[in-house]
């Protein structure tokens, strides 16, 4: 038997050695590693450490009207993500079958081209295959899934990504107010901007951890949704509105000119007891759910015509809230403001009279009345029945200009109202300062050479008739959490006392002259039929002055005694062949008023004439509150030059001593009757001041009286200014030559 | 048995332990998402390890005189197990290998066990020839060498396992090597077999010769240069470099691999090496290199004090077999070689190759058992 002999022995040996060299290369390579790579390679090992942290969305809060109903909200939505290494693992069993289901359950996807890229990129693992598609679009396919499960050839590669989308269920309504949203969560205009950090939440994230046993650990930080706001809007209120701007728009379009039914028609609706804005409208509206779409103002040939910047230009237009974010002259609806001032003041008692010539000579300058032949003695109650600029211009006087100037800061003109709303302007170079002069004074006393935004003028208003209370303006009564508990309770906040309760008193009576006193006043036609209305109408002449383009207005409320709602209307060049008629605002104040009213439950108090009977029952047929029909409607209209209007009359604060405007309530009625005029009346006041042209006509109705009389032009006919000596148009009563401002 | 050297049981226990503890600290993260229990794997590896134990007891009560006697006898059985993984109904494919056939719910590698009987069966011929005085001719080295060759062929090409039967081949070489006085015929080969090597990577580096439709080309390409196929064959030795290297001198500590949490693939196989010197360092690394290094020093004194040939050369093919193992493993993990899948003895989990191998170290235990001490 042989044994293991010493040859073996040695080469043993040398085959241990070799061993042992073989250790030996071993360990000092390992040792060469760490040496020369071993930070690098431990860079790289926390570098390629991915804690799979992926973001998870959060859900924008809604937003409510009043009455629970949702104006906008955010929808579940889902990304289709293709994981190409994923779907083609394990030699390829997923693809075809998860292929061939895709196909068939969510056909929208176009399976070609997503095979032809899984292939291209096996190891792309994040491919966002389709948007924002609802849950109940890929429902089939997670059915599918599920299904595949069971029967162990399972689905892969194909995942869901949560997202949301913002959704308006009423299309265009309340566009303005509400605004939009970009990338989903980033508010633009309105409530969707003013808000913005309340209704967005915190993102979440989902991601991993190696804890203390050295196990990953998947965490998610789930995503806080956002808070809802309570708007004080009341959907049916603001369709009301709407379809009345609607039909306004219609019914004037391409009149006088091509286009809709004015440049500009803007709403409010308001609680005068607590500031809070019940209807908010302006024209144009556009679709909530598709802002940057053109093709309701703009043909295609002129929007392929258009630039980007032109394009941005024109939906600025379109998204502007007229109501917070545009200024003009107010014109005559700012007389209230002027009398309660000097009431309060003691300036006057309310018992004065001041004779109406048609015209007063201050500054140098003839400033008239809209009614050119005057109208003789009036009160000052009549003085804003006939909204007689002469009046005014004597009460002012009487107040003075620093008296003046401190009631106009304090109903806030010059000054945000803060409404909690994006995209309120700042018209504080827009108003008269301490330089203004005696002319300044004379025309501003009923409202021209300053300019106001709605919000101001309905906000100034509801003090003015509900005792004094200056309430900041508000659009959001609550914000409530997700869980829906309150966050915030938003209570009407006074912000200021402007007079006292018995000269909000006195207003209101002069307001109720305004309206209620058969056709004496010039805003008898706004009263819906059973109610008590107090008002003021507005015709303001617009910058540059004689081109006859007017913003003419009305400001109502209702019941007389105890104000619920106000409504202010303002028609920014209607498209009709003459525009100084305040009919216009308030003929549209009255159908708006006589549906809001009855939905708010305010009960007629009046009794109704037969004539009106009948047209209650006429318009009762129309009666829609259906807000399924009315987004309908407001989605159809609003034309090219819908254009909102611009902050033009700005020019005409700082230029208001080149020209200023005029105001003056017209009654259609009034031209001919015609008494002899005077001998001018009123006091000559000649007082220099900056101030320098600027005259006012006053609009009314002619009452006869015994030291008022008018001549005529033998000639025509046609009564003759006693001021002026021009021949005027007996339709008009504006200079036949032209021109025609309300001054010379 | 007086004689038993028990150095060796109690350094192949301690590996085994030190192993399965190692498998633990790799599978469990993975062993969690996967099958939501972190001891899946090391529960399994204790199964295994115990009969392991079991096995290597046995073994050492067996005289290994008998398993050199019918040697001849383990091929036709070792055939057919290899068969078995391409025909028949016991076949276990994973991942496209058909290296794995599966019994009643227990699957195994036929290679396990055709290592062991390459050994006993390299021995018994080469005594055969010993007998005869041919073993020292260049006839009878070719001869078994032929067989050697023929059987690591068979395993290749049938299983389409070179590491196997690589390892194969290479106890073949080291037991020819031990018996012969020549030297030039194994310069010969070591000549030819580096001039080779060198030619392949020449051919490759300067593009001669094209990776493509072979893998193994592919995966020799990726080992001249693991970065530049990161993402593809160069993931795993990339990835297991990166482990060592981050590691350090001693390590992130017992349990702390970052690695393992799913960037190395089944780091309880092959690739442990790289978890320990993550977690251990290259402390850890180079005592487990020292504990093999001692072991087969004890195996070594048997061979040489074996009380007949077949002893000594069973002695010697067990040596051969474990250090070739734990060679290839850590230079494949340090990309000192090309990436081929071999096991560390012991440690990596696996249950045939961690009972074979057990077998195995039971035989060099009855033939230490049979010293006879002068």
């Amino acid at each position: 038997m042989t044994r293991f002999n010493t040859d073996m022995q040695k080469k043993l040996m040398v085959l241990a050695m070799f061993i042992l060299l073989a250790f030996m290369i071993l360990a000092v390579n390992l040792y060469l590693i760490i040496r020369d790579n071993g930070e690098a390679y431990k860079k790289q090992v926390y570098a390629q450490r991915s804690y799979a942290s992926t973001p998870l969305p959060f859900k924008r809060g809604d937003i409510e009207d009043r009455k629970g109903s949702k104006l906008a909200y955010s929808e579940k939505v889902y990304n289709v993500i293709l994981d190409s290494k994923l779907l083609q693992s394990d030699e390829g069993k997923y693809f075809e079958p998860t292929l061939e289901t895709l196909k068939e359950t969510i056909p929208s996807l176009d399976t070609a081209e997503i095979r032809q890229f899984a292939l291209a990129n096996p190891s792309s693992q994040y491919r966002v295959l389709a948007k924002k598609l609802p849950a109940d679009t890929i429902q089939p396919y997670l059915d599918a899934q599920e299904e595949a499960k069971k029967e162990k050839t399972p689905l892969n590669g194909i995942w869901f990504e949560e997202d949301y989308k913002r959704e308006y269920p009423y299309g265009s309504l309340a566009c303005d107010v509400l605004g939009f949203t970009q990338g989903e969560n980033c508010g633009y205009f309105g409530l969707e901007e003013y808000y913005n950090d309340v209704l967005n939440g915190t993102g979440g994230r989902s991601y991993s951890y190696i804890n203390e046993d050295s196990m990953m650990e998947k965490k998610i930080k789930a995503a806080g949704d956002g808070n809802t706001i309570i708007s004080t809007i009341d959907t049916n209120i603001q369709s009301i509105v709407e379809k009345n701007i609607l039909k306004f728009s219609e019914e004037h379009r391409n009149e006088a000119r091509e286009g809709a039914g004015a440049k500009n028609i803007g709403v409010i609706i308001m609680d005068p007891n607590t500031g809070e804005v019940l209807a908010m409208a302006s024209s144009p509206a556009f679709n909530l759910q598709d802002p940057r779409n053109l093709d309701a103002y703009y043909s295609a040939e002129e929007q392929a015509q258009m630039d980007d910047e032109e394009k941005l230009q024109a939906c600025n237009l379109i998204w502007r809230n007229f109501c917070i974010s545009d200024t003009y002259e107010p014109g005559s609806t700012a007389k209230p403001f002027t009398v309660a001032a000097a009431l309060e003041e003691g300036a006057i008692k309310g018992d004065e009279t001041y004779n109406c010539g048609g015209a007063l000579d201050v500054g140098g300058h003839t400033i008239h009345c809209h009614n050119r032949l005057g109208d003789g003695p009036l009160t000052v109650t009549q003085g804003i029945q006939k909204s007689c600029n002469v009046v005014l211009m004597n009460v002012a006087f009487a107040l003075g200009r620093e008296k003046w100037l401190k009631y106009n800061r304090l109903f806030n003109f010059g000054l945000k109202t803060n409404i909690d709303l994006a995209g309120e302007v700042n018209a504080s170079l827009l108003v008269f300062n301490e330089g203004m002069g005696q002319t300044d004074l004379a025309v501003g006393s009923f409202g021209q050479g300053f300019n106001t935004t709605m919000i101001q003028v309905a906000s100034g208003y509801c003090s003015l008739i509900n005792g004094g209370y200056y309430y900041r303006p508000h659009m959001v009564s609550k914000i409530v959490n997700p869980e829906g508990a309150t966050v915030q309770d938003i209570e009407p906040r006074v912000m200021k006392q402007t007079i006292s309760n018995s000269t909000s008193d006195k207003i209101r009576e002069m307001l109720k002259a305004v309206v209620m006193e058969g056709t004496e006043g010039t805003g008898y036609t706004a009263r819906p039929a059973g109610y008590t209305m107090g008002g003021k109408t507005g015709t303001a002449e617009k910058v540059p002055r004689n081109k006859r383009n007017y913003v003419v207005s009305f400001v109502g409320f209702v019941p007389v005694d105890n104000p619920q709602v106000l409504s202010y209307v303002v028609i920014d060049e209607p498209n009709v062949p003459k525009q100084d008629q305040a009919r216009f605002a308030t003929l549209l104040t009255k159908d708006i008023m006589t549906e809001v009213l009855p939905y708010m439950n305010i009960f007629m108090t009046e009794e109704l004439s037969d004539t009106e009977r009948e047209e209650l029952a006429a318009m009762q047929a129309d009666f829609s509150l259906n807000t399924d029909a009315l987004r309908v409607i407001s989605q159809v209209a609003v034309d090219e030059n819908g254009e909102p209007v611009e902050g033009e009359e700005g020019e005409g604060a700082e230029g208001e001593d080149a020209d200023a405007s005029t105001s003056g309530d017209t009654q259609e009625d009034t031209a001919d009757t015609a008494g002899d005029a005077t001998e001018g009346g009123a006091p000559s006041l000649s007082v220099g001041g900056a101030g320098v042209l600027d005259g006012a006509e006053e609009d009314g109705v002619t009452d006869e009286s015994i030291t008022h009389q008018i001549n005529y032009d033998p000639e025509t006919g046609y009564p003759i200014d006693p001021n002026t000596g021009e021949v005027l148009d007996p339709e008009t009563l504006l200079p036949i030559e032209g021109g025609g401002s309300f001054m010379d | 048995m007086p004689g038993v050297d028990l150095n060796i049981p109690a350094v192949t226990v301690f590996l085994m332990a030190f192993g399965t503890i190692m498998i633990y600290s790799a599978s469990s993260y993975e062993s969690m998402i996967e099958n939501g229990n972190p001891a899946f794997y090391v529960n399994k590896q204790i199964v295994h390890v115990l009969m392991a134990i079991v096995a290597m007891y046995i073994m050492s009560l067996v005289n290994y005189r008998f398993w050199i006697k019918w040697a001849p006898w383990s091929i036709p059985p070792c055939l057919i197990l290899v068969a078995l993984t391409r025909i028949g109904p016991f076949k276990y494919v994973v991942n496209g290998a058909h290296r794995w056939i599966r019994i009643a719910g227990r699957s195994f590698q036929p290679a396990e066990i055709v290592k062991i009987s390459a050994i006993v069966f390299t021995v018994w011929i080469i005594c055969y020839h010993m007998e005869k005085g041919e073993a020292d001719k260049l006839s009878g080295i070719a001869k078994i060498m032929a067989l050697c060759c023929v059987y690591a062929l068979i395993l290749w090409q049938v299983t389409d396992n070179m590491s196997s039967a690589m390892i194969v081949g290479g106890i073949g070489l080291c037991l020819l090597f031990v018996v012969c006085r020549s030297y030039k015929w194994f310069m010969l080969i070591g000549g030819c077999g580096s001039a080779f090597a060198l030619g392949l990577i020449y051919a490759l580096k300067t593009g001669l010769i094209s990776p493509s439709g072979s893998f193994r080309l592919a995966r020799i390409k990726t080992w001249l240069d693991p970065a530049a196929d990161a993402k593809g064959y160069g993931f795993q030795t990339l990835q297991s470099l990166y482990s060592i290297g981050s590691g350090g001198v001693w390590g992130k500590g017992l349990g702390n691999s970052i690695q393992k949490m799913g960037i190395i693939p089944e780091a309880q196989n092959d690739m442990i090496f790289s978890i320990i010197c993550e977690e251990l360092g290259i402390f850890g690394g180079i005592v487990i290199m020292c504990l093999f290094i001692f072991l087969l020093y004890r195996f070594f004194l048997v061979a040489q004090n074996a009380p007949d040939l077949a002893g000594s050369l069973l002695t010697v093919g067990v040596l051969s077999h474990v250090a070739l193992q734990v060679i290839i493993n850590i230079a494949v993990v340090t990309n000192l070689i090309p990436n081929t899948g071999v096991t560390m003895p012991f440690i990596s989990y696996g249950g045939t190759s961690i009972i074979f191998m057990g077998a195995e170290i039971g035989m060099v235990l009855s033939v230490s058992g049979r010293i006879v001490l002068e």
